[in-house]
């Protein structure tokens, strides 16, 4: 079982937040494929079969359509799953389900839909174009699913929490870069963190680069260095997809004047557009520069180093962007 | 009849129709009877021009949706498809929130905001299915599972077409529901077509029953023109799910008499088909049964279809006259709070 040892990892707050639930709601269960005794294939839910038991920590077969259709009925009649994917790749698999089974569901009827689906996602890993993928926004698009992508081990655990609490299907995904490498700097808060609101990680003045998850962390060690070189990044971490706390980075944004928006995922209809034509309808009048995108490039995740750092964003080009448009 | 195709599965001889509950048997035949009636009707409204969209039906599924809800408690959980009327009916699904579903009221199970053959109501243990067929089958799991991991006897009875078991939700949910053990009984409504495509098209199987061996769970094979076969089949799969011994595939083989809706002339279907099914109207099968087991007279037998035709009427009345909804609050319940 997970234990906060003070400096616990992204993965560990994970765990240690799943725990904490599933002691606190006899309702809240785990399902997917190799939780219980294999421990899942990153270790998240590893000791949790040993103590919770199979009929709380579900090995399925390789069903990812099925296992979230059993979810959604689960669901319906009061229980409150965790799915987990075993990487978010798979999870189309689930799309039909997802889309057309969980995230209408409510609106269509009226009755509750209380799935969380976790899946680890992203590159960097070099795990190539089927095992690195960011898939927030096929699903961001779909009225009635709510999108979390916390980017620290407390979010991770606080965000976790709220999700499995709220009554709507809720895609927590896990940067699976941060997993190990990522540990919070004393113990780890069980108390849940709202979705919906945005927090900002840094304050500044020049230019507010707006971000999720891994880009939070890149984000601000870039910022400490421009600091240097005199120009203040404010960053803000959005932390929930959707919903999406607009009036956060509006704010922000309305006191800097200039945006860049940074995300592994690609470019194009990234989720970075949605943000960007957010900050163009609500902040024209206040922009000196119009607002960048900085993504990953229009093409599958590589697996050979070299390929793949061509593909996702790299310090050195978010720091010449972050320059450029503080500067201009 | 019934075909064994799984050794585990050792049924006992039907009881005879005078050894049976009489009321059960009269229930049953007066909601295959209203069903009919509703249909009907409502073929008639489609025609009349009363309906959105075109019109699914279930002539010719009277036996097995009645017939296989009965043998259900109330608490049981259903997740029919569009062949299912008289499910819905037998849980107390009223006609008019039926024909409402048809025309955008207000006043349908979704308030409009869903139609046609999508309804369902949570309240009565019916799951309300989206387009996708068969997404029902892993949601069915889902509250089998539900069932089993709160302790209670509760099961899960699933429709889908022959079409449907091509689908992966269909061997996902089989495979999840076996190897979990779940209470859920899988009805395969076998009515020889998918929208045009015949069965030679859809599987290569002996039949849909036989698949059950490969998950692992008994199924058989009734007459779904048989009202008793499939309530007995069902019953039995129901027991057995109830028992914590998991779930049951069943096949029910009947005709799709009318087109895939009623848009559909369905040209392509075998016209020795029609015919054969033509002298195979369950509605009327059971009522003979009865009739000639004295359960029920001929003017019993009169009144039942003439009450439900009244209800059918009434029921248009109600839907006609019902309000069509406001799209003020269209943004609400997207999320629940
Ligand atoms: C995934 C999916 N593909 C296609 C359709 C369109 N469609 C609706 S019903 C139907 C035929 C269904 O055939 P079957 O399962 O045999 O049931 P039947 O209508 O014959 O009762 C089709 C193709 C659908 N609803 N869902």
């Amino acid at each position: 079982m997970p234990t906060d040892t003070g400096n616990a990892t992204y993965l560990d707050a994970v765990g240690l937040a799943l725990d904490s639930e599933m002691d606190r709601d006899p309702d809240v269960f785990i399902i997917g494929e190799d939780v219980g005794q294999f421990g899942g294939a990153f270790k998240v839910t590893k000791g949790f079969l040993d103590k919770f038991g199979p009929r709380r920590v579900v090995d399925t077969p390789i069903a990812e359509t099925g296992f979230t259709g059993l979810a959604a009925g689960a669901a319906l009649v009061g229980l409150r799953p965790v799915v987990e994917f075993q990487f978010a790749d798979f999870i189309s698999c689930a799309f039909d389900p997802i889309v057309n089974v969980l995230a209408r569901h409510h609106w269509r009827t009226g009755d509750p839909m209380p799935v969380t689906m976790r899946a680890p996602f992203g590159g960097r890993l070099r795990a190539g174009p089927t095992h690195s993928q960011s898939v927030e926004s096929y699903f961001a698009h779909v009225p009635g699913l709510k999108i979390v992508m916390p980017g620290t081990p407390q979010d991770a655990a606080g965000l976790l929490i709220s999700s499995i609490r709220d009554d709507n299907p809720t895609l927590y995904l896990e940067n699976k870069y941060l997993y190990r490498r990522l540990k919070a700097d004393g113990p780890i808060s069980l108390d849940p963190i709202p979705l919906g609101v945005a927090k900002v990680v840094r304050q500044g003045r020049d230019i507010t680069l707006v971000t999720y998850s891994a880009g939070v962390h890149q984000g601000l060690e870039i910022a400490e260095e421009l600091d240097k070189d005199g120009i203040s990044v404010e960053v803000v971490d959005v932390r929930t997809l959707v919903p999406l706390d607009v009036e956060t980075i509006v704010k922000s944004v309305r006191k800097t004047s200039r945006a860049v928006v940074l995300h592994e995922a690609a470019k194009r209809l990234g989720y970075g557009a949605e943000i960007a034509a957010t900050i163009q309808e609500e902040c024209f009048w206040h922009l000196d520069q119009p607002v960048v995108r900085i993504a990953a490039k229009n093409t599958p995740t590589p697996t050979s180093p070299p390929l793949e750092d061509a593909v996702i964003p790299q310090p050195a080009e978010i720091a010449e962007t972050l320059r450029k448009v503080a500067r201009a | 009849m019934a075909t064994r195709t799984s050794s585990r599965n050792r049924r006992k001889a039907a009881p005879a129709v005078g050894d049976r509950d009489p009321d059960l048997l009269r229930r049953i035949h007066r909601f295959m009877v209203l069903t009919r009636a509703v249909e009907d009707r409502m073929v008639a409204m489609y025609k009349g021009g009363d309906l959105l969209g075109s019109l699914y039906t279930g002539h010719w599924h009277e036996a097995i949706s009645v017939g296989a809800a009965s043998a259900l408690r109330p608490d049981d959980y259903l997740a029919p498809i569009h062949r299912d009327l008289g499910a819905h009916l037998w849980r107390g699904m009223e006609p008019w929130q039926v024909m409402a579903s048809f025309m955008g009221k207000a006043t349908s199970p979704t308030g409009g905001r869903d139609g046609t053959l999508h309804y369902g109501r949570l309240d009565l243990n019916i799951y309300n299915l989206p387009s996708h067929i068969p997404a029902n089958f892993p949601v069915a799991t889902g509250m089998a599972f539900a069932a089993k991991y709160r302790g209670e006897d509760r099961v899960c009875l699933a429709f889908c077409g022959d079409g449907s078991t091509s689908r992966a939700d269909f061997h996902e949910a089989l495979t999840l529901a076996s190897v979990q053990k779940l209470p859920n009984v899988f009805f395969v409504e076998n009515n020889q077509y998918a929208y045009s495509t015949p069965l030679r098209l859809t599987s290569a199987s002996e039949s849909f029953a036989a698949k059950a061996a490969a998950y692992g769970m008994p199924g058989v094979k009734v007459d779904g023109t048989d009202a008793l076969a499939v309530h007995d089949a069902t019953a039995e799969a129901v027991a057995r799910a109830r028992a914590g011994e998991g779930p049951s595939l069943i096949e029910g083989v009947t005709m799709r008499m009318h087109g895939h809706a009623e848009h559909d002339p369905a040209d392509y279907v075998l016209k020795e088909l029609y015919e054969e099914y033509a002298k195979k109207d369950p509605v009327e099968l059971f009522e003979n049964v009865l009739l000639e087991a004295g359960v029920l007279d001929d003017a019993a037998a009169k009144q039942v279809r003439e009450d439900a035709r009244q209800y059918a009427i009434a029921a248009r009345r109600k839907a006609l006259a019902d309000p069509m909804p406001d799209p003020a609050d269209i943004e609400d319940g997207v999320y629940a709070d």
